[in-house]
């Protein structure tokens, strides 16, 4: 194909020198290997999870065909995981994640609607109020919020796990965007109808911004799948300690069943990885609304 | 014939005489009480808001004013905790530990986001594979992939494994003073470079096909076109994703708590792992709040920068 096409560009590629040129076929392998690259440490932990835990550093020295691939896969690693603390952590993980989304979203989009669907004074304090709080990093005020906590006895409970979640201004940005394009001949329209300001949020805003819905939902549930700091200074003991903390937990101690600590690694990149692909579209299209606009 | 201004003086009468005049327009307003309603909407959120974000961050300014102590209870001392902190030989260590870091890892990671992106938006067999192939790992929580590299890391693990493919002697990597940081920003750049990839392409995109047609037409080189076309055009793109990765990683914290607890010989003590040991290993949660505060400003003078700078664009 390369070979064909090379005559007909001539013409137009004679002036350029040729040995600055990455061919279509030179491109390809690049990227491959890149992209290989960056598979690596992944498919590695999935073969790990996937063979038993002695089995992890044996075909290291030297690296060979069996280092990336195993002729004996067996989900034991996954069933050992079931009776562990740690399946625990990662179910506590799932619970506090999918509160954050539908609670989450509630908040955010009936708060993108106040700032949308009307003019008041003090609008832009409000505003600029959710704009600061996105501006603050959450990491970075979460000691001090962490302390606060800690005198509201919140520590140890899923409530104090779940509620900085909540309120998430990127969200609610997002979501205003979204809001500030429905168009008004048919709020008026809705309103003429009889709906209240209640009625045009549910009957009319939501049902037009699903798209916007989803992106901010994804956005509150990686913010909780991947936080660390929070629930390392807020609930450690058994009941609530979240996956990434039990799972680095692990990580220090003496005797470690690599199979397990694989196979769990592999379910929290999992679930959001399949959340991602699944909602790919309103993914991007969220990430590139808050970076660009 | 009408000339062009009568044309387009009859549109506009044309066009008020169909629209309503504004005032008697029906407004998206509430009828009755619009703040009221809206601040009825608004209230959850900005509740959450002020308690769970801007509160606390108050909270960090006001206790780093004070000090307290087991004897003689709490104090104030004005900036004497600041005072402290930047006399503190750990703190400026960890100041300067975040300085290297910053500077390294930040163009580092952007460079490759782009060039990658450049890549991967060329016509090529397979692109959006091995493309997708980078973007896998913006799905790993940062915290998994450090325990992941824990083990690629370990004396013998997958990366001297390769190291040995390749013929080169083994390295100690976590465990090195001169390696660790340098590890800690290959595990980071592994979840990040796609993630910050992802807006670069979509910048690309943007570009029209045109310029590039025009610009082969005049014999522009491949990389010329890059850094003539491509490279002004993502500009904004650009500036994005370079703050919004320079304060990302300025809170990098589970890699550095989970794999070498600041070590070895503080060479990789983050700000935000200074913070944390200064808060609860130390029990000084006075200067700790003061450190929060230097945090949230460099933070914030960094995203201003970045509006000053979009805004000056355009």
């Amino acid at each position: 194909m390369t070979a064909s096409l090379a005559p007909s560009q001539a013409p137009a590629g004679r002036r350029r020198s040729p040995r600055r040129r990455l061919g279509p076929v030179g491109t390809s392998v690049l990227g491959a290997v890149i992209g290989l690259a960056f598979l690596i440490p992944l498919w590695w932990t999935v073969v790990n999870s996937l063979r038993p835990g002695d089995e992890t550093f044996r075909y290291l020295n030297p690296l060979e065909w069996r280092t990336f691939f195993t002729l004996t896969p067996t989900l034991d690693n996954y069933f050992a995981l079931l009776d562990t603390d740690l399946g625990r952590a990662i179910l506590n993980s799932l619970f506090i994640s999918l509160v954050t989304v539908v609670v989450g979203l509630v908040i955010c989009a009936t708060a993108a609607y106040g700032l949308s669907a009307f003019t008041f004074r003090g609008q832009g304090i409000v505003f600029s109020v959710i704009i600061l709080s996105f501006l603050i990093p959450f990491d970075a005020i979460a000691i001090p919020l962490a302390d606060m906590f800690r005198d509201w006895n919140l520590q140890n409970t899923f409530f104090g796990l779940i509620l900085p979640g909540l309120g998430n201004g990127m969200a609610i940005f997002l979501l205003r965007t979204f809001f500030l394009a429905i168009p008004e001949e048919l709020v008026e329209a809705a309103r003429l109808d009889g709906l209240g300001p209640w009625g045009v949020f549910r009957r009319i805003y939501l049902p037009l911004s699903v798209p916007a819905l989803i992106g901010a939902g994804l956005m509150l549930f990686l913010f909780q799948w991947q936080a660390y700091v929070w629930p390392l200074l807020m609930g450690t003991d058994r009941d609530h300690v979240v996956g990434p903390v039990a799972l680095s937990n692990l990580q220090g101690q003496f005797a470690v069943d690599y199979g397990v600590l694989f196979a769990a690694s592999v379910i929290l990149i999992l679930i959001p990885l399949a959340i991602i692909i699944g909602f790919q579209r309103y993914f991007i299209q969220s990430v590139s609304t808050t970076g660009l606009k | 014939m009408t000339t062009p201004t009568t044309r387009a003086g009859a549109d506009s009468r044309a066009r008020r005489a169909v629209r309503p005049a504004p005032p008697a327009r029906p407004t998206r307003r509430g009828r009755r009480h619009p703040a009221l309603i809206a601040l009825a909407f608004l209230a959850p959120a900005l509740i959450a808001l002020l308690v769970l974000r801007l509160a606390p961050a108050a909270v960090a300014l006001w206790d780093s004013l004070f000090r307290t102590s087991l004897l003689g209870g709490t104090q104030f001392v004005a900036l004497g905790n600041y005072l402290e902190l930047f006399g503190n030989p750990d703190f400026q260590n960890a100041l300067l530990v975040t300085l290297v870091f910053t500077i390294l890892i930040n163009p580092l990671q952007v460079a490759t986001a782009f060039l990658l992106a450049v890549l991967y938006t060329r016509k090529a067999a397979g692109s959006k594979i091995w493309r997708s192939l980078v973007i896998l790992p913006i799905a790993v929580p940062p915290a998994v992939s450090a325990v992941i590299w824990s083990v690629i890391y370990r004396p013998d693990g997958l990366a001297n494994a390769f190291l040995d493919l390749l013929g080169l002697p083994a390295q100690p990597f976590l465990t090195s003073p001169q390696q660790a940081l340098a590890s800690i920003m290959v595990l980071l750049s592994w979840i990040g470079v796609g993630y910050w990839m992802m807006f670069l392409i979509a910048g690309i995109n943007d570009i029209p096909r045109s310029y590039y047609e025009a610009a082969s037409l005049d014999g522009a080189s491949a990389w010329r076109q890059l850094w003539t076309i491509t490279f002004p055009l993502v500009r904004r793109p650009l500036a994005f994703v370079l703050v919004a990765d320079t304060v990302s990683n300025l809170l990098v914290f589970a890699p550095v708590q989970i794999l070498t607890k600041g070590g070895p010989e503080g060479s990789t003590n983050l700000l935000m792992y200074d913070i944390f040991t200064r808060a609860y290993t130390l029990g000084d949660l006075n200067t700790a709040q003061a450190e929060v505060v230097i945090l949230v400003l460099i933070t914030l003078v960094i995203v201003a920068l970045q509006f000053r700078l979009l805004r000056s664009e355009d």
